[in-house]
Formats: structure tokens, sequence, C-alpha cells
């Protein structure tokens, strides 16, 4: 009986944290002119007004560059910090640890304003990508991190001991034995790092430059004045995009969450 | 032959002191310099926005009440969080990664989505009162917009992954013979998991606890989106004031005085729970 | 064919001597062991000779050159760990392969190579496995080829039989013996297991807190061991504490609470010795002053522990004749087993 009951509890907790997003996706593709649900009838039209509207693939564009830019340079970067923080920092081990997760303890909000004033400070204010890009670096570093760790903690000192013995130098046995190793850990953290930065709204919001906006920021805008079921087109299409980027990297690249 | 790995941590090191570090000194100061007209400051230094704040009512009831809104979060996540996080940190099979996957879906779909679908579903003509009507289950429609307990439900949505992982992590850590050891000395399955599970995972409840608190009182987007204009947390309020305001001085102050309570709120929160730790241990 | 010689090599960790002027010599494709307690400084000794540790005193020498500024990965030397650190991304193939590309060998050469030791260890066919796959013994033998087939200077072996079990470590030890005498390369074996060192090497260096006790053939260390210490780590012993009475012409007089026998070796009268006595080398007989007060089974051999006056002593017997405890038994003493300690 509690078995029953345990299961059953569980299974409306998963049905809570998808009902937001299959109703989104089901409302686009009401008939009707409103966004009202159940939906009165089932058509593809607006899905046809929104591949129709530029705004909306301008949009989109710009969030894959700047997801694409800021999740290179976090990939590398945290790629680099967990490497260090995993196999060669002895004391300053937690500190690390800390300071790369600082951009996920912190306030979004409150680190997108820092940066705001940072770049005001500078002299560019919010003209060009600077701040833009770099708060998507920070809030997508500590995913990079935290991955390409996790799968640092299953390597084997041993086995770069056992390179060495076999003639292989540092550079040899960085390609060899560490990158292998970390592949899946650093594909997954690319990957989460990819999809959250491309549904970033908070930091776009205060740093992106007049103009430009991205898929989060022309939803939002949507959401607040326009009432068609258009904006649940746009969101549907925009949780396919993310499912095809994971679908396709995990088969082209090779997640592999199997331990070896 | 030592220098080489320092290298590894340079960038990053770089990045963070002038993205992050410096930029949040920054702040500090800001919130020290005299509000302007027209410009975003005026030259000077002043402490009267921290005055400001503290003497308006309005302000400080805000506060209060985006740190209500945190703590019912996350007593809510814990509560509807907990048992799943023990489901998938002992589950196995094929099932396993199907609901790793549901869990993961929220943070992967994007926030302003998931806000959007809260708003179809909590007005007064949407889905969840439309049926309850339908049903005859209630009379008139349930207010869950442009309130709090609209935001606690849809900020709870949005933050259940975080305190789901946390728990789940510390779940896995747990030897499954601790408990097969407690039932060979006689507890019941119940009695063994109260026993020995469930005090083993408090270490990533505190965690998921942190974590979504801290979160929930800074969360802008969803506020913003199921508060509308009636309900402001203190994080819609500092946006507000900062963009479309320009108050940079007032925003900054604002914005660290809600950093720094809820700061606090964590450190005494985490000091109280560790007291219990070290007294049962 | 390499020489390795030790000279006073020191190296710390903080404030504890890990290896404490430890010398030694090692010849032409010689199989030696270090044997000692954990923490003696053995596995310390051997990651300085492998060159992952930096010695803080003393040399290194690889027929005569010092090794000290080469760094591991030119030392041309063959590692087989405890856990074999296999590279799990890698087939068995790969994983023997990888020293040979090291060294830049034209791939022909490494297939054939990598075929060759295959067939050495008796795993042909197996190559294009992963080492998952495998077995532990088979994994220790991927192990023990993928050392042996860049053809190094020396082999070093840190405990690599530790993880099988009992059965698989017994055939492992001749396995390794026997493949190392076909390949006659020169070899360095850790271990803690006294019986392992004493059937495999040439010669056994036994250490203790970083020093040399005593190196000889394992004959000299069983039968003549240099201290208390030695002669108890390396099988069970009984020490008997002894005076020398009286100067002889062939050596000196001695008294313990066994009897009088004459040792020949100097000593002066008053002086106390311990002397050491295994317990395979007495033979019980039944009847007499001494008393059986256990007496435990264990296979081909029964331990018993005997009673006499006020001495007791282990002894170790046949099945035949079978005593119990309680029972009165009789020996003579093995006068010439008796060894001198220290």
């Amino acid at each position: 009986m509690r078995r029953v009951v345990f299961s059953t509890y569980c299974w409306v907790v998963y049905a809570f944290l998808l009902a937001p997003i299959a109703v989104v996706m089901l409302a686009s593709f009401n008939a009707g002119a409103f966004l009202t649900f159940p939906p009165q009838g089932l058509s593809l039209r607006w899905y046809w007004v929104f591949f129709e509207n530029e705004v909306f693939w301008r949009a989109i564009r710009t969030s894959l560059w700047v997801a694409t830019v800021a999740t290179a340079i976090s990939g590398v970067i945290g790629t680099a910090a967990a490497i260090f923080q995993v196999r060669y920092a002895r004391r300053t081990r937690e500190a690390v640890r800390i300071a790369m997760l600082a951009p996920l303890l912190l306030p979004e909000v409150l680190t997108a304003i820092a940066l705001l004033f940072f770049v005001y400070g500078l002299g560019i204010g919010t003209r060009g990508m600077l701040g833009l890009i770099a708060g998507h670096v920070l809030i997508t570093l500590p995913f990079v991190f935290m991955n390409v760790a996790a799968s640092l903690e299953s390597f084997d000192a041993d086995w770069d001991l056992a390179a060495r013995s076999l003639g292989a130098g540092r550079m040899a046995r960085f390609r060899r034995i560490m990158l292998p190793m970390i592949k899946p850990g650093v594909i997954g953290g690319c990957l989460f790092a990819f999809i959250i930065s491309f549904d970033t709204f908070t930091m776009s919001f205060l740093l992106k430059s007049v103009g430009t906006s991205t898929l989060p920021i022309q939803l939002y805008d949507y959401l607040r004045t326009n009432f068609t079921p258009e904006a649940a087109a746009v969101s549907s299409f925009s949780v396919l995009l993310s499912l095809v980027v994971v679908v396709v990297t995990e088969k082209v690249l090779g997640l592999n969450i199997r331990r070896f | 032959m030592r220098k080489a790995p320092l290298l590894l941590i340079l960038p990053a090191a770089l990045v963070l002191l002038a993205f992050l570090v410096v930029p949040y000194l920054n702040i500090v100061l800001m919130s020290l310099r005299v509000p302007g007209s027209g410009v975003p400051y005026a030259p000077g230094w002043t402490l009267g926005n921290y005055a400001k704040f503290f003497s308006d009512r309005f302000y400080l009831e805000q506060l209060a009440n985006t740190l209500w809104i945190g703590v019912a979060t996350t007593l809510a996540c814990l509560l509807v969080g907990y048992p799943v996080a023990v489901q998938l940190a002992r589950g196995t099979g094929a099932m396993r990664g199907l609901r790793y996957g549901i869990v993961l879906a929220p943070l992967l779909v994007g926030i302003v989505i998931r806000s959007y679908g809260w708003t179809i579903l909590l007005g007064n003509n949407g889905v969840i009162n439309r049926t309850l009507l339908g049903w005859g289950l209630i009379e008139g429609p349930l207010p869950l917009m442009y309130n709090g307990l609209g935001i606690i439900i849809a900020l709870t949505h949005v933050l259940l992954p975080f305190m789901i992982l946390p728990i789940m992590g510390a779940v896995q850590g747990i030897d499954p013979q601790l408990e097969l050891a407690a039932r060979s000395l006689g507890a019941g399955r119940n009695t063994a998991f109260r026993r020995v599970v469930l005090p083993m995972s408090l270490p990533g409840v505190q965690s998921g606890c942190t974590l979504v608190f801290i979160l929930a009182i800074s969360a802008y987007v969803t506020p913003a989106l199921i508060g509308g204009l009636r309900v402001k947390t203190a994080a819609v309020s500092v946006v507000d004031a900062l963009i479309d305001g320009f108050q940079w001085p007032f925003g900054s102050a604002m914005a660290l005085i809600l950093a720094v309570v809820g700061g606090l709120c964590v450190v005494g929160f985490q000091r109280a729970t560790r007291i219990g730790w070290a007294v049962r241990r | 064919m390499t020489e390795v010689a030790l000279r006073n090599l020191t190296k710390r960790f903080g404030s504890i001597a890990a290896v404490d002027g430890a010398s030694l010599s090692i010849g032409h494709g010689e199989f030696v062991s270090l044997l000692g307690p954990s923490g003696c400084g053995k596995t310390t000794t051997l990651k300085l000779i492998a060159g992952f540790e930096q010695a803080d005193g003393g040399e290194i020498l690889f027929d005569g050159q010092d090794v000290a500024g080469l760094p591991a990965e030119r030392r041309d030397i063959g590692l087989v760990f405890q856990n074999y650190a296999l590279f799990p991304h890698m087939t068995v193939a790969g994983n023997l392969a990888f020293g040979l590309e090291m060294r830049k060998r034209p791939k022909v050469e490494i297939t054939r190579k990598v075929a060759e030791v295959l067939e050495m260890v008796q795993l042909q066919g197996l190559g294009g496995r992963y080492p998952r796959e495998l077995s532990g013994g088979q994994q220790q033998r991927v192990a023990l080829a993928r050392a042996l087939v860049i053809e190094p200077r020396i082999l070093l072996l840190d405990e690599p039989l530790a993880n099988l079990d009992a059965r698989l470590r017994d055939e492992m030890r001749l396995f390794i013996r026997n493949l190392q005498r076909r390949v006659g390369i020169t070899t360095i074996y850790v271990t803690h297991d006294q019986a392992e060192a004493l059937t495999m090497s040439d010669r056994v260096v036994v250490m203790f807190g970083g020093r040399v006790a005593q190196v000889g053939e394992p004959e000299d260390i069983y039968d003549r061991p240099a201290s208390r210490a030695v002669a108890e780590f390396v099988g069970r012993v009984n020490v008997i504490a002894a005076e020398v009475t009286a100067a002889t012409a062939e050596g000196c007089r001695v008294s313990c609470p066994l009897g009088e026998f004459t040792l020949p070796r100097p000593g002066r009268p008053g002086e106390r010795i311990e002397l050491a006595l295994r317990p395979e080398a007495v033979v019980l007989s039944a009847g007499g002053p001494a008393v059986i007060e256990e007496a435990a089974y264990s296979g081909g051999l029964i331990d018993y522990r005997v009673r006499l006056g006020e001495t007791v002593i282990d002894v170790q017997g046949f099945p035949a004749p079978r005593f119990s405890v309680g029972d009165a038994v009789s020996f003579d003493v093995p006068w010439a087993r008796l060894w001198p300690l220290g």
C-alpha cells in the first residue's frame, strides 16, 4: 500500500514538473485567436505566423550566437579550472570550488547589475556585446566546471603514473589519457551551458544593447502585450530546438553517461 | 614544472576577478553614491540610500514579504521534492533515465517559457480554475495569479530541481548496506529509513534548502510575470528602480540589502542545522 | 640488462623520513624483493627509482649513471601497479601499444610486438577486448605485458598480486618468475608478503622504518636473520633469552631455558643474547617434561604451543604423530638451528 501511495505521489510531482511546459506546447496548437485552454480546435496557424515573423527569427539567431560564443569560452576556462581543482589544487581546493560555483550562488540579478555598472564604468555601456557575453560566460561557467569536475572524480591518478612510466610526456598524457576521460564531462557541461545561456532571461535583459534581443526577452515582451498563441508556438519551437541540440550532441559526440 | 598547473586556473581566475569581484565591489560603491536626476548618479557620497530604504515602511514590508516567499518556497520544495529525490537515488533501470530527464527538463526549457506556462495555468480563466469549476469542486475561481500564492507555486516548480538534485546526491552516497544492517538488527523498512537514511540525507537537505532559498528571494522573471503589477518582490523592485527609474544608487542599496539579509538568513540556517547535527552525532 | 644502485637514499615527508639512508646494489637480470610492513619505505623507494618522487638525499644509479635529473618518462622503466592501472578507454592492444607509440616505433613493429607479448602472457586473441571485460588475473597479465613490451631497462612491480585471491596469487607468482627468467630483466618487486618474497627472489631486501635491515638470499634471511625484527617478520619464530657462560675454543658456552650448548661464535661471559628458533625445527615425541598447551590443525601441518617449565615455544609438526592439548611431550633441542640475533 505504501509503495503505491509513494509511487503515485512521485508521478504527481513529475506531472507537476511537466505541466507548464505541456500546457504551453498544447496552447500553441490553438486554432482560435486567444490564449485559452483547452484550445478551441487544433491548428498550426500560429506556427506559420511565427515562421513569418522576422523579429523572432532575429532573436533566435542572436540567442544561438551568444550561446555558442559563451559556451566556447566557458568550455575552455571551466574545463581548465576543473582539471586544476581536482588534480592539482591542494590547500586551495575548497576555495577554488566555491569561487567557480559563485556565479550560481549569487543572485543572477545582482551579477547582471554589477556587470551593467561595470561596462558603463568602462565607458562602453551596453553597446557591443562585451557585457552580454561576459554575463553569459559567468552564468555558464559553474555548469561546465561541475560537470567536468564530476567526471574527473573517477580519474585514477595511477593512470597518469602508468602513462609516465611508459614514456609519455605532459602533452601526450593530456591528449591520450586525460582528454578522453573527461570528454563526457566536457560535452555534458557544454551542453548544459549552451542551453542555460540560450534560455536565460535576466542577464540578457539587463545587458543587451538597444536593438538586439535574445529569444527569452522577445518572448517576455510578447507575453506582456500580446495575447495570441504565437508566443506559445515560439516557446514550443524553442523547447524542440533544445531537445534537438541534446539528442544530436549525444549521437554525434557521444555523451556516454555509462561508467567505465 | 610546478608553474604549468597554475596556468589552468589563470583564465578562470581572471574572468571571475574582472567580471565578478570587481563589479560586485563596485555595487557597494554605487550604493553609497548620491542619486542624480537625469543621470545615473551625482558626485559625492552618502548613506542616504540605505536610510531611505530602512525608513520606508513599504520597502521593509516588501523585503519581509520576499523573505516569506523564499521560506514558503523552500518548504514547499522540500516537502514535494524529498520523496522524488529518494526515488531517483534508489531507482534502477530504464525508468530512472526518464525520471532523471523529467527532473532536469524544467532547467533546460527556460524560465520565461515556464513562467508563461504558469500564467496559463493559474489565471482566473486558467486551466486549473476551469478544471476545478468544471468538476464542480469549487464555486468561484481561486485567486492564484497576481498574488504571493501564485508566485510560490510557480517558484516551487522552477526551483524543484535544485532541491531534488542535492538530496539525490546525498542519498546516493549512503552505503546501501547500512540500511540492510539496520534491518538485520530488527528495524522495519520504514524505521530503517527514518533512523538511517533520513539523518544521513540531511546534508543534502541543507544544501538544497540553502540553494532554493537564495534563488527564490533573488528570482526576477517568475515573480514579475506571475505577480504582475500587483505584487512585486524585492528583486523586481530593484530592476524597476534601475532600468525604469534610473536610480542606480538606490537600486544598488536595495540589491545589497536583499543579498545581505538573505545571506544572514542562510548563515543562521546553517548554524542552526549544524548544531543539531553535532548533538546528534 | 641494467644494474641499479641506491646510495644513501633519503626521502622525507614533512619531518618523517620515509626512506632513511637506504643503500643497495642490484645486478644484471636479478630479481630482488623489497620486503617489509606497511610504512617501511619500500613503496617510496620504488617511486624514487621510478622517478615519481625526487630524493632529498643520496643517489640512484642505472648502470653507474645518476638518474636524478631524469624525469620518470625518460628513465625507460616498466611499472606494474597494484591495481593494474590499465587505461579503461583503450583496448588491451591499445594499452600495450601505448608505450611503443610514445617511443615512436613504426606501426608494423608495434603490431608485431603487441602480438608477441600477448602470446608471452598467454592472452593471445584478447587484444580487442577492453580491460573491464577481463578477469583480475587477466588484467594483471595485461599490466605485466604492457610493462614488458617496451623492453625497459628495469621492471618495477608494486605489490601486483595483492588484489588477487590466494589460488591465483600462487599461479601468478610462478608465472611472473618464469617470465622474468626468460626475459632476463632486472626486476625490483615490492611486497609485504614474506612467502612471496622468499619464493620468487634471487635476493630479498628487508626494510623497516625506511632503512635496509638485511639483504640476502631467501635462505639467508630465513635461517640467519640479522635482527629480531627481521626474524619475526619473515616467518614465525621463537625468541629465546640466553646468556654466555664461558668462552671456548670453538666459540662460547651459552645457557638458556632449553639447556646449555656451544655456539660457534665468539662471546664474552655474562653477555646476554637472544636466540631464534624456527617452529618447524623442533621435533616432538611422546612423553616427557613438556606439555602441549594449544594445538591448531591447519591442513598439512599442526601448530602447537608447548610449555617447558617457564618457557613457552611454538612448534610446527606433521599430522603424525598427532598430539592433543594436555599431552606430555619432549623434544631434542636442535642446537644447530639456534641462531643468535643481533
